[in-house]
């Protein structure tokens, strides 16, 4: 089959490689459909996620048709359009009982990397280098989905592709961000960030009854979606005032945003160049893992007792982080992967209901192998470019 | 085939910067000029890089009222002067520590410069003409026109 693999930093390449087999009952084999490169795809190109090694498969939206399944997966049969979450999750530990899928005890068998840099294990993730387990992913013809009778839902109607596939990660991720500042109506909410997942949060936040929702990116393009199709209501453009600070306090009537949502992880950029040459130095030469400028703004920015939610990637360790003003303005962090087996099911039904169509963030639909020029515009922000998705 | 340009704005910051300190500190007792006619004239070359550079438009910049590709030109100028220095004022006559650094900074930065992206679009090696033709969606009606994608709560 075609797979889009890693091919070292800044290098990605379309190639053959050997089709997927069942390897344990609890396996499908899934011809796909569509598949999507996500922000977090540019943290493995780009060559700051550890663990990568060449020819790994990559890609962790995806979604196609079941053409296999093994012996213990009685809930889906051969034919199933289905779309298949990033988080790989047994559905039998106490974390996946506890609904907290992204934390699954037994899908990550790299499990000793992960504790060695976290403390304890995580999920397996598809597509996402062998800290997380080294699966194959999904920017390919066919994949494997181990705990298929767990992880995967089953798409029963006629829906577009490109109306479901983000059920598979950027939609649960941004929802997950935005239900984490509990809005129950009214609230100000600022997003950091507005590529593809920053563009989720905010439209998620609308759809929970927040009352003002502030996009902050540095991309007049990202705005202008952000304002027209996912319904934020301010905008800040940091490439004409760095001082985001500032900006938010002036929208918020001097307070600050009721909760703030980082969607934009360890590759931030900003406009403070003494501290961003700094960052991005030291990242450089590897000594700090993380850039940290967004989550430091958004701390200094929410009002004191708001609530920071931080769906934003990060992979290691970030300087400078104001423990200060966290503890002093008595914030509350909330943070996490995204446990998408916990939404799948209501916002299929949103979708299904017409209150969302997350097609909107769409601005490319290529073939697989288009996917090496697909990095390079997606990563450099070319030809307006917010969200690929792949068609093998 | 385009010569590739593989150092983009941030990376041709993080090299002013880390040089322009390199040159008035350690530069010249390393270089063997320390006490010199020489010293002083890198010293300063390395003053005055550095503070154009954080007045450069690019994402190192501080105060960026410099364009990107002023910059770019000051660099070059500015290596050929230095170069140039030692031959002007005759020191060259006193041996080779006093126009060999010189010279060899010149070739250092205008290497740089020829391998520094010019457009700020960094190490981009895509080809978007060809992204463009196959691309089944039109970002523009995507972004600019369409119909807001989400009802809010209260709807």
């Amino acid at each position: 089959m075609r797979a889009t693999v890693w091919s070292g930093r800044n290098t990605v390449q379309v190639e053959n490689v050997p089709d997927p087999k069942i390897l344990e009952e609890r396996d499908a084999i899934v011809r796909i459909s569509s598949t999507a490169i996500c922000g977090s795809d540019l943290h493995l190109y780009d060559g700051y996620v550890p663990t990568m090694k060449r020819g790994d498969i990559l890609g962790h939206e995806f979604m196609g048709e079941v053409v296999e399944v093994g012996r213990r997966v009685d809930n889906l049969k051969v034919g199933d359009r289905v779309v298949v979450p990033f988080p790989i999750a047994c559905g039998d530990c106490w974390m996946c009982k506890h609904e907290l899928w992204s934390l699954c005890e037994n899908s990550n068998p790299n499990a000793g990397l992960a504790e060695k840099m976290f403390g304890h294990p995580t999920c397996g993730i598809f597509g996402y280098s062998h800290l997380t387990g080294g699966y194959a992913g999904g920017q390919a013809e066919y994949a494997r989905v181990p705990f298929a009778d767990v992880g995967p839902i089953k798409i029963e109607d006629d829906l577009d592709d490109e109306k479901v596939l983000f059920l598979s990660d950027i939609f649960p991720t941004g929802y997950m961000g935005a239900e984490f500042c509990d809005i129950s109506g009214g609230e100000s909410i600022a997003v950091f960030g507005a590529g593809p997942v920053g563009q989720f949060a905010i439209a998620s936040a609308v759809l929970l009854g927040a009352e003002q929702v502030i996009a902050i990116d540095q991309y007049g393009y990202r705005l202008e979606m952000a304002r027209n199709r996912a319904g934020a209501t301010d905008v800040i453009d940091f490439s004409q005032d760095a001082d985001i600070v500032e900006q938010l306090k002036v929208l918020t009537g001097g307070r600050g945003p009721d909760a703030v949502i980082d969607a934009v992880g360890l590759e931030a950029a900003h406009g403070h160049g003494a501290l961003h040459a700094a960052d991005r130095m030291k990242q450089a030469s590897r000594s700090e893992t993380d850039r940290g400028h967004a989550l430091r703004d958004a701390i200094l920015a929410c009002r004191p007792g708001g609530i920071v939610s931080i769906i934003g990637v990060y992979g290691g360790l970030m300087d400078k982080f104001p423990t200060g003003a966290l503890m002093n303005k008595g914030l509350t962090i909330r943070t996490g992967q995204c446990h998408v087996h916990r939404y799948l099911k209501p916002l299929y039904e949103h979708v299904r209901e017409g209150r969302i169509d997350p097609s909107f963030v769409v601005t490319h639909r290529l073939g697989l192998d288009m996917a090496p020029d697909a990095y390079e515009t997606f990563k450099h922000k070319q030809d307006e470019c917010v969200k690929v998705v792949l068609k093998p | 085939m385009p010569m590739p340009r593989p150092i983009d704005s941030t990376l041709h910051g993080a090299t002013d910067y880390s040089v322009g300190t390199l040159l008035m500190t350690a530069f010249p007792k390393l270089a063997g000029v320390e006490g010199t006619p020489a010293a002083k004239q890198i010293r300063a070359a390395g003053a005055i890089h550095a503070s154009y550079s954080t007045l450069t438009d690019y994402p190192l910049g501080v105060v960026k009222v410099i364009p990107y590709k002023a910059h770019l030109a000051i660099d070059a100028l500015g290596a050929l002067a230095l170069a140039a220095t030692p031959f002007v004022t005759g020191q060259w006559k006193k041996g080779r520590s006093q126009w060999l650094p010189h010279v060899g900074l010149c070739l250092f930065e205008l290497s740089s410069l020829l391998m520094s992206d010019p457009t700020q679009k960094g190490d981009f090696h895509g080809d978007v003409d060809a992204v463009r033709r196959a691309n089944m969606e039109d970002p523009g009606r995507k972004i600019h026109s369409g119909p807001r994608a989400v009802q809010p709560a209260a709807a």
